[in-house]
């Protein structure tokens, strides 16, 4: 057991270590010792291990402690409660550097934590998203353990654990790996280049997933009303980059929900943004065609139309979709949008004038009196959706009515270079990132492809000078058709 | 005698026509003299259909029209509803031996003018060739053979020499297919004409044209093209010119009232009032000239009276009955618009008196202006108010701006995300190509998420 302590503990403090490549050898070096050490005390390590986590700390020694708790969870352990508290310890205050290069037992360890049977659901979603970003605090990629986590998430009602994790944004996808050449110990790495199927801290990901993930990011933040974000994560699995002609069942039916979400975000009829492919559109037209309708409805005057096509499909069809909840609430926002849309002629309106103008989707008809009315109003500005208030004037001869304010202020000239600014820092963030596809994309197998073949260009055809620009512009189409296709 | 023009006028409602209800203020007989050729029949009928006070006048002058020329159809038609309107008029009764006479006559005449033709063509002289293909055109457009006619004239094409033969051509395919009311067909044939140059008689034939080209953009509910080409006519030009198509009269009405319902007060003082040639023809139709002054002048209630007086008389022009309600409609729009430019805000009564009618309240009016974004103005019913929005240029600037870094933003990450997905290879990859949507339904992988959005929001 000494002996196994003093492997576990043998790795260096980091300031012990020169530079990147040091701590690159030292800690593969390191992994070798333990997965050795695991092997060759076999069915007694778990015996000692217990123990041995006493003596490691998470913290410097993450890889160890790692592969001490990995050899503890299994099944006859799992209620335990120091063990619990160990693991929790751990994913809260382990040293991301060293975990790169354990990237496997990570993922298993968070693959056991998410199978749901180690930690009571709320918990293990928690200890997950947490330990996913402090993997990568950018959260710029998407890895396998991404979908597993937002859909136990979804499913045991803990969004707001997993919030933080979805509201960043992907841009990286694991897949064909990089010929990197920085070690792995390296931390201006982008994550796109040590969050990789090799270092083995995600598996590799199929389109499904992807789809998958996005609309399911839609449906948390639907299920928080945080409509403009739920509009904006399905709006991504809608416009989703296809080749040749083609659409996902996942992308229908996120452009399902996505059309009734921008009904209630903006009271009118989305309209697909230039990204979105030919082919995919079409599929569009015939396959969400009741829901076309439903929009074609929701922003007419009537709410009789409305009403009619909700009911002619019936409740049955509108759950198969998985859509009766949402649906039922975009019918019960009609009126709203309806009164909203009144602030564009009216400064000020009597209730009764409202009454009588918009109808409930809900019935068909009218609010039979003034007071449901107000009370309607009144929720609408408490909520913020509505600019205004309700006035009641005691004098004569003036009913109760709704004032609409308009935010017609402009801003002062601080202000608003100091809201352009933020837009230009934003912006400017996102230099790492393009710097990372640019080098991802000139390690690309296609783009070598391309370079190859025009090298040998220069150097065979001397005497061709004269067809080489044209070449080159169509070999650059060629390259970029699978990026910019819209 | 009521009941039968019950009939009558509830089975034309029911064919989707017009019915006019007031008594127009011109002389049927005055009106009809302006015009020559078959646009006579088709006036006379049209009043015939629309108009309750003068159907049997005109049904009846409609049937004498037919009578006078060789084409039955037309004179079974005009026959047929006066003998609904009005059966115990003497015109209501066929004339069959008429009938059994012109129809023979009619039937030897083509075919004598068809045998002609083929002797031209094996004779191979392309100019009895080009006036034998006029002729049968001629002859079928008096009969009605509308279709037949206007190939006829087209077969004239290829043997015209002269720019007057050119000119000849023209006219006949822009009337027959001002007839048809093919307005593109008509500019198509206009376009051809106006590219001919001709020395002297210029102005004679460009007014024919802009009379013509004016009358197809009315058509298409182009306005202001519309309007612009009838200003350009020149009224030194003979009505002879041009009124088998349409009168002097016309001319100013139609010019008037489209510059009214597309022009602002300045291009309409500089392109109407102030124009000569213009002016001519608008003292034929002194009250249109009034409804402009009073516009110009900023009298828009009593430019609004003036025209709604006349509402009745072009109700019955057979170009301007479709789309009247919606010249009429901009002009009221562009009134209520520039009544409302200097002020800030204006009490709904005022406008009430100024605009509205007992019948259509001028809120609902405002209402749909507004909706239609003609009008940028709000209403307060509270306190009986309309307040013009003012423009704040610094606002819509900011908001721009912000909204411009914002959509640069989204399109930077959406683009790195497109790449980030094409560099990972994972793109969607349809079905096999030309696969049947249904196909796409079963094929494409299947993903029911187990909690459905109802259950969470429960």
């Amino acid at each position: 057991m000494d002996h196994c302590a003093s492997v576990l503990l043998a790795f260096p403090h980091t300031s012990e270590l020169a530079d990147n490549e040091d701590y690159d050898k030292a800690a593969r070096i390191h992994v070798q010792k333990v997965d050795k050490l695991i092997k060759e005390n076999g069915g007694n390590f778990p015996i000692f291990a217990e123990q041995l986590l006493d003596i490691v700390n998470p913290v410097d020694h993450s890889i160890s402690y790692l592969a001490l708790l990995l050899a503890l969870v299994k099944p006859p352990n799992a209620g335990q409660a120091t063990l619990l508290q160990r693991v929790s310890r751990f994913l809260l205050t382990f040293d991301a550097r060293q975990i790169r290069y354990a990237g496997s037992a990570f993922s298993e360890l968070l693959s056991r934590i998410e199978e749901g049977w180690l930690f009571p659901q709320s918990v293990a979603v928690e200890l997950s998203a947490t330990a996913l970003l402090r993997l990568d605090p950018t959260g710029t990629i998407l890895t396998s353990h991404h979908l597993p986590l937002v859909t136990l998430a979804y499913n045991s009602n803990n969004i707001d654990a997993v919030l933080a994790l979805i509201e960043k944004t992907i841009v990286f996808y694991p897949g064909i790996n990089l010929t990197e050449s920085r070690p792995l110990s390296d931390l201006r790495l982008p994550p796109v280049a040590y969050m990789t199927p090799e270092s083995g801290l995600t598996a590799r990901i199929n389109t499904t997933t992807v789809l998958k993930y996005d609309l399911l990011v839609g449906m948390c933040f639907m299920a928080k009303r945080r409509w403009q974000e739920a509009f904006e994560a399905l709006e991504r699995v809608v416009t989703y980059p296809t080749k040749e002609t083609g659409c996902s069942k996942i992308m229908v039916e996120a452009h399902n929900k996505w059309l009734l979400v921008g009904l209630l975000l903006n009271g009118k009829i989305p309209t697909l943004p230039s990204t979105t492919a030919q082919g995919v559109k079409k599929s569009y037209e015939t396959l969400s065609k009741p829901y076309l309708s439903i929009c074609e409805a929701f922003v007419k005057d009537s709410a009789e139309g409305l009403k009619s096509e909700f009911e002619t499909l019936g409740n049955q069809f509108w759950s198969q979709d998985g859509n009766l909840g949402l649906i039922r609430f975009v019918l019960s926002h009609y009126q709203r949008w309806q009164i909203l849309n009144l602030r564009e002629v009216y400064s000020k309106i009597s209730l009764e004038q409202i009454r009588t103008t918009t109808q409930s989707a809900e019935t068909g008809a009218p609010l039979s009196s003034d007071a449901e009315v107000e009370a309607l109003i009144q929720g609408m500005i408490d909520e913020g959706m509505l600019n205004g208030v309700i006035e009641k004037p005691l004098e004569d001869g003036k009913p109760a009515h709704v004032v609409f304010l308009t935010s017609t202020e402009d801003l002062s000239e601080a202000e608003f270079a100091k809201k352009m600014l933020q837009s230009a820092r934003r912006i400017k963030d996102l230099g790492p990132i393009i710097k990372a596809t640019n080098e991802r994309l000139a390690t690309s197998q296609d783009y070598l492809r391309y370079i190859i073949r025009e090298q040998k260009k220069e150097q065979g055809g001397g005497g061709r000078g004269a067809a080489h620009p044209y070449e080159l512009q169509v070999e650059d189409e060629d390259l970029m058709t699978g990026i910019m296709r819209s | 005698m009521a009941d039968p023009m019950m009939i009558y006028f509830t089975a034309v409602d029911n064919h989707g026509g017009i019915i006019v209800q007031g008594t127009p203020k011109f002389d049927l007989d005055l009106y009809i003299q302006n015009y020559k050729g078959r646009t006579r029949f088709d006036r006379l009928f049209l009043i015939g259909r629309s108009s309750v006070a003068l159907c049997v006048d005109a049904l009846k002058a409609a049937v004498a029209e037919a009578k006078r020329g060789r084409d039955v159809g037309r004179y079974r038609e005009a026959v047929e509803s006066l003998r609904l309107a009005a059966p115990n008029e003497p015109e209501a009764t066929f004339d069959q031996a008429w009938i059994d006479v012109t129809e023979t006559s009619n039937r030897n005449e083509t075919h004598r003018l068809t045998t002609e033709l083929k002797g031209y063509k094996n004779n191979l002289v392309k100019e009895s060739i080009r006036m034998g293909n006029e002729d049968l055109g001629k002859h079928l457009e008096s009969i009605g053979d509308l279709n037949g006619a206007g190939d006829s004239f087209n077969k004239m094409r290829p043997d015209v020499i002269t720019p007057k033969q050119i000119m000849d051509v023209g006219k006949h395919l822009v009337r027959v297919s001002l007839q048809r009311r093919e307005w593109s067909l008509t500019m198509a044939h206009l376009n051809k004409m106006g590219g001919v140059q001709l020395p002297d008689d210029d102005h004679t034939l460009q007014t024919y044209i802009k009379v013509a080209q004016g009358i197809a953009f009315l058509g298409q509910e182009r306005f202001q093209e519309a309007a612009m080409s009838f200003l350009q006519a020149d009224s030194e030009v003979g009505s002879s010119n041009y009124n088998e198509i349409a009168s002097p009269n016309d001319v100013a009405v139609y010019g008037g009232l489209l510059a009214l319902a597309s022009m602002d007060r300045d291009s309409l003082q500089e392109k109407v009032l102030d124009n000569a040639s213009f002016r001519t023809f608008l003292e034929r139709e002194p009250h249109i000239r009034r409804a402009v002054t009073q516009f110009v002048n900023g009298r828009y209630s009593a430019c609004i009276a003036t025209i709604e007086e006349y509402r009745t008389d072009y109700m019955l022009d057979i170009y301007l009955q479709r789309h009247l309600p919606k010249i009429y409609g901009a002009i009221r729009s562009k009134c209520i618009i520039q009544y409302l430019i200097p002020f800030s805000r204006v009490k709904l009564d005022t406008m009430q008196a100024a605009f509205g009618t007992s019948e259509k309240p001028i809120e609902g009016e405002l209402v749909d202006m507004i909706k239609a974004g003609t009008l940028d103005a709000r209403i307060n019913t509270i306190d009986g108010l309309v307040t013009v929005a003012t423009p704040n240029p610094r606002l819509k600037m900011q908001r721009e701006a912000l909204e411009t870094a914002q959509n640069y933003e989204k399109q930077a990450i959406d683009r790195l995300r497109r790449m980030g997905i094409a560099a990972a290879d994972l793109e969607y990859k349809g079905q096999r190509r030309g696969g049947s949507v249904s196909n796409l339904m079963n094929s494409g992988p299947s993903f029911q998420t187990e909690l459905s959005f109802d259950e969470s929001m429960g």
